[in-house]
């Protein structure tokens, strides 16, 4: 955590601020998508309560804090309440292995009447050298909610939901390891900092030997990886469960899915995970394809760094990190846009078809794109 | 006292008695299965903490495969209880040896 | 790294007696993944990260998930088993004999290798791993592939429409 009392406190801030920022982009959600929704849809949305309808969400929190708690004869009550927290947990967990932005490095500095010795704070809530294979990890784990919440609810729909949902988790998680794979392959690393650091740069490669240089793109995955990346972002949309994918919550002809018997604040609590979820996928897709913090030319460190040269070091490094955090946030806020515009696009699909598309359309496709990929890296490697 | 390979020999010879355990004394096949997995996991974390501590990457391999195939025994016991469940509607041990004259086909 | 230790081990053993114990097989089944994370961890602190990774995706976040929904689908009205009701003396047979064994190694296995600090381990590379996996190991991991296909085969035969083991009453 640190070496001294100073380092300590603002990781913990940083902790904290991670996991917030996760937590208050659902609000915001929520509204992007209400208002998303009837504006793809040629009506208003919700326009009554507050400037565009911004204090909605209150009005509606309020309102599920109001609702009555209840559980089935049939159900368990541990197993009820604990399920909504659990599904909150890996969305957070994942979302704080993943580089926000460059770290920030503070000189030594005196205060208090005390040398503060130089630290490195990184702009993620834990640093792992195995961050892509721990964010996969934890996201797997978002299956036990689903199958807790579904059991314990002492009904037969919420248990069938909950088979639904599982199953279908299980199924895209194959294909969204192996289009993962691709990445791994291309970039030779686990750590996220090393796999945005590649991409920060023009887009330059070796083919049988000659250096190629196309400077005016940039060294992004989406040009090396444009199959692996579509195979990633359609299996991405069924672990989030989110629509044409969203079989677990279909209310209308499956009498919803695990979270039939919830209320109140514990369906708040999911609407948390899956919007957690949608996040996380936002986030890998940026990482991965897109350059994660960065913007080749403009938006680099090293020429953020060099615009700030009138300041201290120390300020150099927190203006920088907090423009590149700048973004990513909106990367990722075009990426989850455009997981609202398909919500309000595509009908659902049947669940067979799910199945069909899971096993027999992106699993050899992720397999194709893992050997022309390997193919490619030994093409294009430099020596 | 400072935590060394053999504390953590320990809990993997634990742990393996305590799966030991299940195999013999539980009847339900579900509960055997998933106590074979607890013993491939004890024998694993002994392989982990040796490669860790005697600077051997070969016995981390082995790790490995070992949880290859203890995936693999899963699937195929998770398939073969279904069918057992399906056709004696239990999932009790016993049930294989009242059966044993029953041709299965 | 002591006090992450006893936490780990602790939870690991927790979860496996309560695992080999209880009726309820899906309250087993979640101890068994809880336990499993809780040797995740030991190996984090043992530092080989990759291995650590590899247990919660395959163990806790595959085989774990297909065990409970196996759980949950076929065991809805059961009767249940509890640890004590047939064939007690056999398990307290079984069981006095284990705890010979623990009592029986127990008093060596504190010295039974020279005693190594914590100090000395070093992270797993995963590089050197993965060049020992692909490279010395390469037959063996081919071999494991080709096993895994027989499994998928194997299972997809066991579970197809019309299954193999018939019930008798569709045997006329």
């Amino acid at each position: 955590m640190g070496s001294d009392l100073f380092e300590v406190g603002i990781n913990f801030i940083k902790i904290a601020f991670i996991f917030l920022l996760m937590v208050q982009m659902v609000p915001f959600l929520v509204w992007a998508e209400r208002r998303g929704s009837a504006f793809i849809q040629n009506r208003f949305g919700p326009n009554r309560i507050g400037p565009l309808g911004l204090m909605q969400n209150l009005a509606d929190l309020v309102k599920f804090l109001c609702k009555e708690d209840f559980l089935g004869h049939k159900g368990r009550k541990s197993f009820f309440y604990s399920a909504p927290v659990l599904s909150l947990i890996p969305a957070a967990l994942a979302f704080g292995a993943i580089p926000l932005s460059t770290p920030i490095e503070v000189e030594a500095f005196k205060w208090l009447g005390q040398t503060w010795g130089p630290y490195t704070f990184y702009f993620q809530s834990f640093v792992i050298s195995i961050g892509v294979v721990f964010v996969l990890g934890v996201s797997s784990l978002a299956v036990y909610s689903l199958l807790l919440a579904g059991w314990s609810s002492g009904s037969k729909f919420s248990l069938y939901g909950a088979l639904r949902a599982s199953a279908q988790a299980i199924s895209y998680e194959l294909a969204l390891s192996l289009s993962i794979v691709g990445v791994l392959l291309l970039f030779n690393t686990f750590s996220f900092s090393e796999i945005v650091a590649a991409q920060n740069g023009p887009l330059q490669f070796y083919f049988f030997g000659e250096p190629v240089k196309l400077a005016f793109l940039p060294n992004w995955g989406i040009f090396y990886q444009p199959l692996g990346a579509l195979l990633l972002f359609v299996a991405l949309f069924a672990e989030a469960n989110r629509l044409p994918f969203d079989l677990p919550e279909a209310e209308a002809e499956l009498v919803a899915g695990y979270h039939t018997e919830y209320g109140g604040v514990k369906i708040i609590m999911f609407y948390m995970g899956e919007y957690g979820h949608m996040l996380v996928a936002s986030a890998l897709m940026v990482t991965f394809y897109f350059g994660g913090y960065t913007l080749w030319p403009f938006l680099t460190p090293d020429t953020l760094k060099s615009f700030f040269h009138f300041l201290s070091s120390t300020g150099q490094s927190i203006l920088t990190a907090l423009v590149l955090h700048l973004v990513f946030l909106i990367k990722l806020l075009f990426f989850l846009w455009i997981f609202i515009w398909v919500r309000w696009t595509l009908p659902r699909f049947r669940y067979d078809q799910l199945m069909d598309l899971g096993w027999k359309t992106l699993l050899p496709w992720a397999l194709v794109n893992t050997v022309i990929t390997g193919i490619g890296v030994f093409l294009m490697r430099g020596v | 006292m400072e935590i060394e390979l053999n504390h953590f020999l320990i809990v993997s010879l634990l742990l393996f008695v305590i799966g030991f355990f299940g195999v013999l004394a539980r009847r339900n096949l579900l509960i055997i299965l998933m106590s074979i997995e607890l013993m491939l996991n004890a024998v694993n974390l002994s392989f982990v903490s040796f490669s860790q501590f005697y600077n051997l990457l070969s016995a981390q391999v082995a790790a490995f495969f070992v949880m290859t195939i203890s995936a693999a025994e899963a699937g195929v016991g998770l398939a073969l209880i279904v069918l057992i469940s399906r056709r004696w509607t239990q999932m009790d041990l016993f049930v294989l040896e009242d059966s044993k004259y029953t041709d299965p086909v | 790294m002591d006090f992450l230790f006893i936490l780990f081990s602790a939870l690991a053993l927790y979860g496996a007696v309560i695992t080999v114990t209880h009726k309820d097989m899906v309250i087993c089944a979640l101890h068994l993944a809880g336990s499993m994370l809780a040797l995740a961890g030991l190996f984090f602190i043992l530092g080989a990260h990759f291995i650590a990774g590899v247990q919660v995706l395959v163990y806790a976040g595959a085989v774990m998930v297909l065990f409970i929904m196996v759980v949950m689908l076929f065991d809805l009205k059961r009767k249940k088993e509890t640890l004590f009701s047939k064939g007690l003396w056999m398990k307290l047979a079984s069981l006095f004999f284990l705890s010979g064994l623990i009592v029986g190694i127990f008093p060596f296995s504190l010295h039974l290798f020279p005693p190594r600090s914590m100090e000395t381990i070093q992270k797993t590379s995963t590089k050197d791993l993965s060049s020992l996996l692909f490279i010395d190991y390469v037959l063996a991991f081919e071999v494991l592939g080709i096993l895994l296909l027989l499994i998928a085969v194997g299972v997809a035969v066991l579970c197809r429409q019309r299954p193999f083991l018939q019930t008798p009453s569709e045997k006329e």
